[in-house]
């Protein structure tokens, strides 16, 4: 039996833009299959159980929980981390320089998870209030900050975006 | 915490799929969103051999609009279900709910069909579905049935579901302009599973109460309308002191349980306050003219 | 010789340097550092909170394909001495602690065996097959319980079920109380919780056996601490053991303990001769990191007729759980109550006795705010409790007993010396911020409406980078650091501290840049790595921007000195004459433009013929900074919040929040510190708590049940600064680490027992409070019976 358990799985997917083939055990994690294999360790395990959003990645341009997720079920899949943001701190995204600008981390542990579900926010509301940023963050938790930069560090974000966004276009 | 191992197959039809579950019995355990199974199975309280993942089944995810029902595919995501104008337009009480589950990400996986199998007495959909008659399709290897939600839980976190059937679908009833809903729920912190929740669907005619519906979940082990309290409802003219009586109508006839969350006590106090809540909220879009 | 007396970067919000790995997702937690053979352990626990051990069986575990290695309790005896960290004190009891459990457990959650393997699935798969037969003993899951004459002693040799007893009185209390206007007597509990952050713990440890060098990596606040415990432990000199702590994804004092998970990784990691990770996951965090908070006060309070008090009398009792902890002690809360109680506050009389009561719950280990949210609760209350015997306002019974700005230096009655804070100005700046008259006026119109709004005010005095000179195994009267000017004119500055989200990066450089003149980013902060930083103690107790900042002042100050005065001897001047001004040494008055850093640091390293024989081509200093007692801080808070009487919900509406930390070395780092402290006990105040049933189980190992607010559960807090110099450090610095989590406890109590007054009065006294508790005090308001609430609901 142990061999049909440990029998691999083969995946094709795209993580943040590179094309990869492997071949998982199908009880592999996404976020360990992430952080393990591609050797992608931003995406953090904070409680293994989709509460803290300390894993959360982008899979078909949807925020996810990769604690919940197999690496087995990701074929044909494309995922974003957030090394996909940026390669340079000289080339920041907007929300990532914001979350620098503005005191947005301390430990820094929750905040690729903070940054990305914060980057989906802005993608659909592009002028989100307070009380919006905090509703959208509400799964990702921050033992150290107390949220309030984070929640400057969001709307610091939506300026810079809306003012770097082409005219006639949405940003 | 890590999941143990298990074999893997992604069947690309639910005849695959059937026949699996058939073949695997209790070994094997469907994979819906996976938003409450691989927590379980991290934890190793839930150990499967065999996962079957049914999220490349095709025709599992669609919204279908009828004259009296709304169907919806049972791979639907809680984000659609709690976004999609068409369901939106024929049940604003399951968007609103859905909109309550978890988080964004966790409502970004997490399926209609999945809550319904996984019985989560604190968990929105089953109660929405059983306040509304919801219908649910299942198909398994002895073929497709029908069945009515209320009939669907057993108890907490059990189902009458065979171990190979899948939910397939699932019928909500259109809620008509000349009703109104309320839905409240009292979550210890958002996206929290809730304490207790109450759904409330009332139609009024000639200034009194014509048919009421009246569901709770989280209170007691599986989500369940309250007869009693409909039926204090109807026939009354709708007003504070109305809907205050069959608050405490539901409060008195409800069992619930207790632990970490809430002791019986606390839920019997939160079921009077969130049926009155809920049903206020249902006045009050009566009152506005929008169901 | 001079130099700018004007900072630049002390008192600038400069932007964090450390932050672009950690946005990136690159920074380096433990668990992502990846060694070559690397095997990953997973640990069996126990379910039992107290049983023998009869048996452990690991033959099953080690047949799973992967599954490496195997220790469990009796393969360590002998080898590996327990941690016994004892307090010094006549009434203490000595406890040994190991690093897997031997021949019996003492709480649900204790490291009974351990099993490595290829990866972390298949530990788990082998820890799932390994075989122990307990035999229950009698669980000892609360204070009560382990208090009952028939209760089994958890020790050897123990005379009863307690660590520490101790006690502690100033002035004359008899005689106070006996002349009082009034007596009142409260009782206040807090339940347990902890720092929970949200990087569990972990570690790697690596062996090796030709340099006979032990490398431990772990997510810890204290790496020179853990090197000194560890050594004892494994029998090994100190310079054949390396701690290093990576990036840490917060601490919050749960990583300022030696773990004994960290111990068997090492011994797995000599037996093996393979780098060994452990990586704790959350359940096993919320099972087995160390607990705090859990304090039971009983007070009494004499005062007079003006609102004054006169004495004050208390009982403290800790349940301490299972274990003294390294290096803390199982004294370390019931310890401090004995002198910080009476707070700010002019109390000539009082009494404290203490109690530690050993349980079978988790050991208790620091938490952010030690022993001081639970003492401020008490003090506060008891100020709350004055005020409404007399029917005053709990802002004017505070400004009569405060501390007056004319008496400081204050010994106060438990021997502290408080030196400079700004008790009764932060006071009526936070009234004034938060328009109290006008709060209290809206409370009165929302009250008409028959709405519950609420208001508490707390104010508090802290001791930052504390230490004591008795009674304790180790003394944290300093830190060090060692400054480094290379020959291209930057510096490097080692410290023996650790920064885990406080911004030491920055905060430490501005500090240093200030002292060489150099620009921010030709500064590079160094720590965390026992082999290449200086001895230090670490970071916890709101420290390190006092000794580490002090030690840092002093250390850049005397290679400022040796650049000034080589920069002379190049320039024919005399050292008195020469200044160092924006990174270059010039003749004061001259108008020439003198020389660079650089150019002194070349010349002093690389040409050692232009200087007299006998000078040093070193441009570095190590520098220490020793605190004494401590600096203290001060706050005063006020909050408004809302109570919903019928589901016992509780909105905060406002939060104010006057902070005096001293001279600010970054504001927006101060306001980040206290934004997270304050989140922190409001999750104290209101969410978290570790429930243990009868059985000694513990009921909330997830997030599921253990609730940490989100930013939906939080206001905006609004923060205003005083700042009065402590005398006792370099640039006047004070800690603000904790600070924010002391008073969310006392406030939240006394805003709900304000809301809830139009119901009836009741006394706030034991938190957090859940919606259910809060209705229970509505309840109590309002008379009813249990019976007769039930029957409302």
């Amino acid at each position: 039996m142990d061999d049909v358990l440990r029998q691999g799985v083969e995946i094709r997917l795209t993580v943040n833009g590179r094309k990869h083939r492997e071949v998982v055990e199908p009880r592999l994690l996404l976020a360990d299959f992430l952080r393990q294999r591609l050797g992608l360790t931003g995406t953090h395990l904070g409680c293994e159980q989709g509460v803290c959003g300390s894993c959360t990645v982008v899979v078909d341009g949807e925020t996810m929980r990769s604690c919940l997720l197999f690496a087995a079920q990701m074929d044909g899949s494309g995922v974003e981390t957030i090394e996909g943001l940026a390669d340079d701190p000289d080339r920041l995204h907007p929300v990532q320089q914001a979350f620098w600008d503005h005191h947005g981390l301390q430990c820094g542990f929750c905040t690729p998870g903070m940054v990305l579900t914060a980057k989906a926010l802005l993608e659909e509301n592009p002028e989100p209030s307070g009380a919006e940023i905090r509703e959208a963050l509400a799964g990702n938790i921050c033992r150290c900050t107390g949220y309030v930069f984070i929640v400057d560090s969001v709307k610091a974000a939506a300026e810079t975006m809306a003012s770097n966004a082409p005219r006639g276009e949405s940003p | 915490m890590k999941p143990a191992a298990f074999a893997y197959c992604a069947p690309r039809t639910l005849e695959e799929a059937i026949s699996l579950l058939d073949e695997h019995g209790y070994d094997a355990k469907l994979l819906a969103g996976g938003q409450s199974l691989v927590p379980l199975m991290n934890l190793r309280l839930a150990r499967p051999t065999v996962l079957v993942d049914i999220n490349r089944v095709d025709g599992l995810a669609f919204v279908e609009s009828g004259d009296e029902v709304v169907r919806i595919g049972a791979m639907t995501r809680h984000h659609t279900v709690a976004t999609s104008s068409e369901i939106r337009g024929a049940s604003p009480l399951l968007s609103h709910a859905a909109g309550h589950i978890g988080y964004r990400a966790i409502r970004h996986r997490g399926t209609l069909g999945g809550s319904l199998a996984h019985a989560d007495p604190a968990s929105e959909l089953p109660c929405v579905a059983v306040t509304q008659s919801a219908t649910v399709r299942v198909t398994g290897s002895a073929g497709e049935r029908t069945i009515r939600a209320d009939e669907l839980f057993l108890a907490e976190m059990t189902t009458t579901l065979a171990p190979d059937e899948i939910v397939t679908s699932v019928a909500i009833p259109r809620i008509r302009p000349d009703e109104g809903w309320g839905f409240r729920e009292f979550v210890r912190k958002v996206g929290d599973f809730a304490v207790v929740m109450a759904a409330a669907l009332l139609r009024v005619a000639d200034g009194r109460v014509a048919s009421a519906r009246l569901g709770l979940g989280g209170a007691e082990g599986t989500p369940r309308r309250v007869t009693e309290a409909e039926q204090a409802l109807v026939g009354s003219v709708l007003g504070a002191e109305t809907i205050e009586k069959a608050a405490r109508v539901a409060a008195e006839a409800v069992e619930p349980t207790s632990d970490i969350h809430g002791s019986a006590d606390y839920r019997r106090r939160l079921v009077h306050a969130m049926t009155r809540r809920a049903l206020q909220d249902a006045l009050g879009r009566l009152e506005a003219g929008h169901g | 010789m001079s130099y700018r007396k004007q900072p630049k970067l002390l008192g600038a919000r400069v932007r964090r340097v450390e932050d672009p790995r950690f946005l990136m997702g690159k920074a380096r937690y433990i668990e992502d550092i990846e060694l070559p053979g690397m095997i990953d352990a997973a640990f069996v626990r126990s379910p039992f909170a107290h049983a023998e051990i009869l048996s452990v069986d690991v033959s099953e575990a080690l047949a799973v394909p992967g599954v490496i290695a195997a220790l469990h309790g009796q393969d360590l005896s002998g080898r590996v001495k327990p941690t016994v960290c004892d307090a010094i004190s006549d009434g203490w009891q000595s406890s040994e602690f190991p690093a897997l459990a031997i021949d019996r457990v003492r709480y649900a959650g204790e490291a009974v065996a351990v099993i490595a393997a290829d990866n972390r699935y298949l530990a788990e798969d082998g820890a799932a097959l390994v075989d122990v037969d307990y035999e229950p003993l009698t669980p000892l899951a609360s204070v009560e319980a382990a208090q009952e004459p028939t209760a089994p002693l958890l020790h050897k040799g123990w005379k009863g079920n307690y660590f520490y007893r101790d006690r502690h009185a100033g002035g004359d209390p008899d005689l106070a109380f006996s002349n009082a206007d009034g007596v009142l007597e409260i009782e206040l509990a807090t339940r347990r919780h902890g720092g929970i952050p949200m990087e569990g713990r972990g570690c790697i440890a690596v062996y090796d056996p030709i340099e006979r060098v032990l490398t431990l990596w772990s997510s810890t606040q204290i790496p020179h601490l853990i090197r000194s415990e560890l050594a004892n432990c494994l029998g090994l000199p100190e310079n054949r053991v390396r701690v290093i702590a990576p990036d840490v994804g917060g601490g919050f004092g749960p990583k300022s303990h030696l773990n004994p998970e960290e111990v068997a990784a090492c011994v797995l990691a000599m037996d093996t001769r393979r780098p060994v990770r452990w990586i704790e996951d959350r359940r096993e965090h919320m099972l087995a990191c160390f607990h705090s908070r859990e304090h039971y006060h009983k007070a009494r309070v004499a005062y007079s007729e003006e609102g004054e008090v006169l004495a004050l009398s208390a009982e403290v009792t800790v349940d301490c759980g299972a274990y003294s902890v390294y290096p803390w002690t199982a004294a370390l809360d019931p310890g401090m109550s004995l002198f910080i109680m009476p707070g700010p506050y002019r109390i000539r009389n009082f009494r404290c006795e203490t109690l530690a009561v050993a349980t079978n719950k988790c050991p208790y280990g620091a938490y952010r705010g030690v022993a001081r949210s639970a003492n401020c609760l008490t003090i506060e209350r008891a100020m709350d409790a004055v005020a409404d015997a007399l029917g005053m306002d709990p802002v004017e019974v505070r400004k009569r007993n405060l501390i007056r700005d004319e008496e400081f230096p204050y010994t106060s009655v438990s021997g502290f010396v408080y030196d400079d804070t700004s008790l009764i100005e932060s006071l009526d700046k936070v009234c004034a911020e938060a328009d109290y008259e006008g709060m209290r006026e809206r409370q009165r119109l929302a009250r008409e409406k028959g709405r519950l709004l609420g208001i508490g005010v707390v104010t508090f005095i802290e001791q930052t980078a504390p230490a004591v000179d008795e009674g304790v195994p180790i003394n944290f009267r300093y830190d060090s650091a060692l400054v480094r000017l290379d020959p291209s004119g930057s510096a490097t500055v080692q410290l023996g501290t650790h920064s885990h989200g406080q911004g030491h990066e920055t905060t430490i450089a501005q500090i240093v840049a200030d002292q060489l003149t150099i620009p921010l980013d030709q500064i590079r902060i160094l720590y965390g790595d026992t082999q290449q930083t200086a001895q230090g103690i670490g970071t916890f107790a709101s420290r390190t921007a006092v000794v580490a900042g002090g030690a840092a002042h002093i250390a850049s100050g005397q290679v400022r000195d040796m650049l000034a005065e080589r920069g002379a001897h190049l320039m024919e001047a005399a050292a008195e004459d020469v200044e160092l001004v924006d990174g270059r040494v010039t003749v004061r008055g001259s108008g020439t433009r003198g020389l660079s850093v650089a150019e002194v640091a070349r010349a002093t390293y690389y040409h050692p013929e232009l200087f007299p024989f006998g000078w040093s081509p070193l441009l570095e200093a190590a520098g220490t900074f020793d605190a004494g007692h401590g600096t203290y801080a001060n706050a005063s808070q006020i909050v408004l919040v809302e109570v919903d009487p019928e589901t016992g919900a509780v909105e905060i509406l406002e939060y104010h929040i006057v902070e005096d930390c001293g001279r600010m070395i970054n504001p927006t780092i101060v306001e980040g510190q206290i934004h997270g402290g304050v989140a922190q006990g409001i999750g104290g105040a209101f969410f978290e708590e570790l429930i243990y049933d009868e059985q000694g189980q513990l009921l909330t190992t997830s997030f599921m049940d253990y609730l940490i607010p989100g930013p939906t559960e939080l206001p905006d807090f609004r923060i205003s600064h005083l700042e009065t110099p402590s005398p006792t450090s370099p640039n006047g610095i004070k800690g603000v680490g904790e600070g924010g989590a002391v008073a969310p406890y006392a406030i939240m109590a006394a805003a709900v027992q304000d809301a809830i007054r139009p119901i009836g009065n009741v006394f706030v006294n034991e938190l957090p409070l859940t919606p259910e508790r809060v209705l229970g005090f509505v309840d109590r308001a309002a008379g009813r019976t249990d019976r007769e609430a039930r029957r409302s609901g």
